[in-house]
């Protein structure tokens, strides 16, 4: 009983301690944003899969359209886009595609579990010199409602949180 | 029983709808003042034109060296000397499309399922462009069936270019799909 008493005044202690334990692991774990005011966006690759053109098209289209409706960057610039070796602080995005499965609508819509459309992609972001900074693999998914191509769009929402979550 | 009228009235839509879809001829018009322009109407844009929202309807023509695409009172033009690649393909949508083809997905007893199985074909016409900037922008358009070889030959004549002939993408598109 006496060394329950004795042990109460450090209960409290502890658990400041655990606290100030958690926090510092928390900001360990914190991501260090990279500065980044401008992105430029190039063309989507697919060097080892062979991908439908119209895929192509809208992987980079959707890209541009949802980095841009996220607001992070001052100027987002297109593929071939001159006015991007002025910018200070450029960020460009090189994606390349290394898997592609085409599903079908009317499988997904009759079954729900099959015939879903699968996109994936090896996204790089590097600075101007070709630097890397960020790498990471994103797969574009469309399972139930909509077109194959609803696939593309998925994918541009992730690599846009990416950007947002890595980027200031 | 109320279920059951409310099913069979969805039904007799959609067959309605389907019947009205096939009867829509294609309409490939030689332009009056030209006499060198193209048409092509119900192109649906599906994305890629500027200032425009995805997945509208509206006519696609090819006149006077540009690739022009209305809807209402909005116009796109692109220069066809600045397309650099102009592709076709084909493809399959629900023949009950839309808001009403999503609600259809709560029908009672799968009927929605069902309705999802009756599908329309359609051609697909890829187009890659680049601004008076230089940027690349990628453009995708739905035409009726058998109508995107004939556009992608207009705009080729106005002067879009393409790295595979139209001879060699029919003759593509000609051949069955190979079973894996």
């Amino acid at each position: 009983m006496k060394s329950i008493r004795n042990l109460s005044p450090l209960v409290p202690l502890a658990l400041a301690l655990l606290s100030t334990g958690n926090t510092a692991l928390a900001q360990d774990k914190a991501p260090t944003k990279m500065q980044a005011s401008s992105i430029q966006i190039l063309a989507v690759q697919s060097d080892e899969v062979k991908l439908p053109i119209e895929f192509q098209l809208a992987l980079y289209e959707n890209l541009i359209e949802q980095v841009q409706k996220a607001n992070k960057f001052q100027h987002v610039y297109r593929d071939g886009d001159p006015a991007a070796a002025n910018a200070a602080s450029l960020v460009i995005l090189h994606s390349n595609v290394y898997g592609f499965k085409q599903g079908s609508e009317g499988k997904r819509q009759v079954t729900t579990v099959s015939g879903a459309t699968q996109i994936k992609v090896h996204c790089l972001f590097t600075d101007k010199a070709g630097k890397s900074e960020l790498a990471q693999d994103v797969t574009g998914k469309v399972r139930f409602i909509g077109g194959n191509l609803r696939a593309t769009y998925d994918f541009a929402k992730k690599v846009t949180q990416i950007a947002i979550t890595n980027f200031q | 029983m109320k279920m059951l009228r409310a099913y069979t009235i969805l039904f007799a839509a959609a067959v309605v709808s389907m019947g009205a879809g096939s009867l829509a001829a294609p309409c490939l018009a030689q332009d009056a003042n030209t006499g060198n322009g193209t048409s092509f109407a119900d192109t649906k844009q599906v994305i890629g034109l500027e200032g425009l929202k995805h997945n509208v309807t509206g006519t696609l023509v090819a006149e006077n060296g540009s690739l022009v695409f209305t809807k209402g009172k909005q116009k796109v033009v692109v220069p066809a000397t600045s397309i650099q690649e102009v592709l076709t393909g084909k493809d399959t949508e629900r023949a009950l499309g839309g808001t009403v083809g999503t609600l259809t997905m709560f029908a009672p007893y799968g009927g929605g399922r069902f309705l999802s199985l009756f599908r329309t074909k359609i051609d697909t016409l890829s187009i890659q462009y680049l601004d008076p900037s230089g940027g690349m922008h990628g453009a995708i358009f739905t035409l009726t069936q058998g109508n995107a070889l004939s556009a992608k030959k207009a705009l080729l004549s106005q002067g879009a270019r393409t790295s595979v002939p139209v001879e060699v993408e029919a003759v593509a598109q000609a051949k069955p799909k190979e079973k894996k």
